[in-house]
């Protein structure tokens, strides 16, 4: 392949991924837009806070420094990783949390969305690399490991389901706040 | 005799005992100078939660056992004493399994390990740092193959399926790939993506292919271990008329209609079914949950509106089930709709209004009573196209982008009919709408200019009669001078009336005898000249002038012409 043939390819891929990483450039809006859309659907799932449950309360402690932002692209890769996590613990059994199913529904395929545009989003390898081995990421999956072990406990009770969805939207909300800034 | 040599016998032997006793003792003082050599080379293998501890070891390995001791952090600084590594003690292999040793998969881990024989202990080795999650590997998924109808049907299982304790705890974010060839001499190897539930059907048929399939974590950037490869045959190509063809989804704002085609010749009816779209990535029993479009069960024309089950903005699957008469049933192809991509957005609503040269917009956003869904995701700007719409077709094409839904259009001329057309579009889906209606609204005619007259004329009349006015005056000053000079108005009083007549004999007309004073001898020839003049005067003072003041006026004047007489007179 001579030279030529290489510029050209060079270009294709330049072409590409300006195209890909121009729609990424909005990703923070429409990510506002969809963990707005999500908040209102986990408060449309079911209803107020139990009295009952209140004192089985745990503080499972969500590692915020996670979203500190000291470098703009780990804070994106940190919460690219949050949502997998949300996403991961609704789509366990819910049938004894009684929410409504249209909402779960409508809430999991919008979250589901946004992580595949996430993943198409052209973010640097080395942030990646970087981000993998970043002990601050092991801390958060302990966080959601906690929660996952309280939900397996409690045998995926009502309690247990509803003390989960108010940390999960306590969570939403950082991220919420954190990306207004970004 | 005997008794010295006994006591030297004795001596001797307790001389032995003590060296026997000194050779027994010793040696466990001295088993750090054993020639056991440390095992080296530590290396951790982890799939899952499956951990093999590994190592090399130089040294004579008979009769040597092996055997590892861990310990943990909590907390990075909190550390455990070291404990023994199940299903890692006394083992001949320079391998072991001790994976129900750990559950803490986030924390970092330390091992060590030594060889033993007998009562001999090697020094520990070195130590073994390792945080599990950090060197874990994906292992294969499970694979399940069906052979139907030319296609080839497959089902992936995850990595850590049935297992309580996993290491990969998003398994529902595992993507799969497949590696599939033809179980032929050069055959081509192609790679694809898949879902847990997916068919292949890109195939030649009566064909044996061979496969294999990894999963892929994104998040971890990581690629598992492929699956043990599997062959299947391909069967014979079936195409069966009673299936619903090119299904295609036509859409417009958030109204979604399914289209197909039908070859069979007899009555078939149609059931529409729908899978939420995250559902597809669920590998157990619920990811076949498709459920039935409300509106199009049991149908018989071949189109469908889904629009009522498009209640979010991820994708949607759809498919359509075609049943004959007799039972039977075909499912059609499966087809992704992603609403917020797929569509086609119909045009915004424009209202324009002009005031002086501003153009105001008032824009509502595509979508009509729904646009509420739409705005919330694409987030629209506008583009709004605005030309002068003359005879001329040459005019220039202006554009204005907007991002609210009101804006103003300022860089206008007047008396002049512009027209325009909105377009909505959202950046990041990268989508535009169709153009608005065209609105035409003409910019009212200069008011300005009539102004600029009617100040000018103002002006220009109050410069005109500020100028006159002293003009008129001292014209009317002149002339009224003037005619007091050569017309005066003053009358002779009553008494003096009929003054002509009498005029010679009357004893007044000594009074014309002042200027006859002046000059005796000459006055009495010019007297009578002088009278005539007189009455010339008199009568023409009478004719004219009113004033008697002006009376002296004239004498003056009859004076002087007197004078100017004598004057001849006397030249003469």
């Amino acid at each position: 392949m001579n030279a030529f043939g290489l510029i050209q390819i060079g270009l294709i891929l330049l072409c590409i991924t300006t195209i890909s990483s121009l729609q990424c450039n909005h990703l923070p809006l429409q990510q506002r837009k969809v963990i707005e859309k999500s908040l209102q659907l986990l408060d449309k799932m079911g209803k107020k806070f139990p009295q009952q449950c209140l004192r089985e309360k745990m503080s499972f402690r969500f590692p915020e420094q996670v979203l500190k932002p000291r470098q703009k692209e780990t804070v994106k890769v940190a919460i690219e990783e949050i949502f997998h996590h949300i996403f991961y613990i609704f789509s366990k059994n819910l049938t004894l949390a009684s929410w409504d199913g249209t909402a779960l529904e409508q809430f999991q395929n919008g979250l589901y969305q946004q992580i595949e545009q996430l993943e198409a989003c052209v973010i640097k390898k080395q942030t990646h690399y970087f981000w993998n081995k970043d002990v601050n990421r092991l801390k958060l999956k302990k966080y959601f490991q906690k929660i996952d072990c309280f939900l397996k406990d409690k045998q995926h009770n009502l309690c247990s389901w509803e003390i989960s969805r108010a940390e999960m939207r306590r969570c939403l909300q950082l991220i919420d706040k954190v990306i207004r800034k970004l | 005799m005997d008794g010295g040599a006994a006591v030297a016998g004795m001596g001797r032997a307790a001389v032995v005992v003590l060296l026997f006793c000194l050779l027994v003792v010793l040696p466990p003082h001295c088993a750090g100078q054993t020639n056991l050599k440390s095992p080296q080379d530590i290396q951790v293998y982890v799939v899952n939660t499956n951990f093999t501890l590994r190592w090399s070891y130089t040294g004579n390995d008979t009769n040597v056992t092996f055997s590892a001791e861990y310990r943990w952090f909590e907390d990075e600084t909190d550390e455990t004493e070291w404990k023994e590594l199940h299903g890692c003690q006394n083992v001949t292999l320079t391998e072991c399994d001790f994976s129900s040793a750990i559950t803490k998969y986030y924390d970092t881990h330390h091992v060590r390990i030594r060889a033993e024989r007998r009562e001999e202990v090697s020094p520990w080795s070195s130590i073994f740092e390792m945080i599990p999650y950090f060197i874990a590997q994906i292992g294969p998924p499970g694979v399940q193959l069906q052979s139907t109808n030319g296609v080839i049907k497959i089902k992936v299982s995850p990595p850590e399926a049935n297992q309580v304790r996993k290491m990969w705890l998003a398994d529902t974010l595992f993507k799969y790939t497949l590696v599939i060839w033809e179980n032929s001499s050069n055959a081509e190897f192609r790679n694809r993506s898949i879902f847990p539930t997916d068919v292949i059907d890109d195939l030649a048929p009566d064909t044996t292919y061979c496969l294999k399939v990894r999963a892929i974590l994104t998040s971890e950037s990581q690629e598992g271990l492929f699956s043990p490869i599997n062959c299947v045959k391909t069967t014979h190509k079936v195409s069966d008329l009673l299936c619903a063809t090119n299904v295609s989804v036509l859409a417009l704002d958030m109204k979604f209609h399914l289209h197909w085609n039908n070859q069979y010749k007899q009555h078939v009816s149609y059931n529409v079914q729908y899978l939420t779209g995250y559902l597809k990535t669920f590998p157990d029993k619920r990811s076949v949950n498709w459920l039935s479009v409300p509106g199009c069960e049991n149908i018989t024309n071949t189109q469908c509106n889904f629009s009522s089950i498009i209640t979010s903005s991820g994708c949607y699957y759809l498919r359509v089930q075609a049943m004959s008469e007799y039972n039977r049933s075909c499912l059609s192809d499966e087809i992704e709709v992603n609403p917020l991509v797929t569509n086609e957005i119909g045009p915004p609503d424009v209202k324009v209004d002009i005031s002086d040269l501003l153009l105001h917009i008032q824009i509502s956003p595509p979508g009509g009573s729904e646009s509420e869904f739409m705005r919330d995701y694409y987030d629209w700007s506008y583009r709004v196209l605005y030309w002068k719409n003359s005879s001329n077709n040459e005019e220039e094409i202006k554009m204005k982008e907007i991002k609210q839904t009101i804006g103003t259009v300022s860089d206008l001329t007047p008396s002049t009919l512009y027209c325009l057309k909105v377009q909505a579009f959202s950046k990041f889906y990268n989508k535009s709408s169709h153009f608005s209606k065209e609105e035409c609204i003409k910019t009212p005619g200069d008011k300005i200019l009539p102004l600029i007259i009617l100040a000018t004329f103002v002006t220009a009349l109050v410069a005109v009669l500020l100028l006159a006015m002293p003009l008129i005056f001292a014209l009317y000053q002149a002339y009224n001078k003037i005619k007091y000079v050569f017309f005066p108005s003053c009358q002779p009083p009553l008494n003096i009336e009929g003054f002509g007549g009498q005029l010679l004999s009357s004893p007044y007309v000594s009074t014309t005898e002042e200027p006859i004073e002046n000059c005796c001898i000459i006055e009495t020839i010019i007297t009578e000249e002088v009278n005539q003049i007189d009455f010339k005067d008199y009568k023409h003072s009478k004719q004219s002038s009113r004033d008697s003041g002006n009376y002296s006026n004239n004498d003056d004047a009859s004076g002087s012409k007197v004078s100017e007489e004598m004057l001849e007179k006397e030249i003469v």
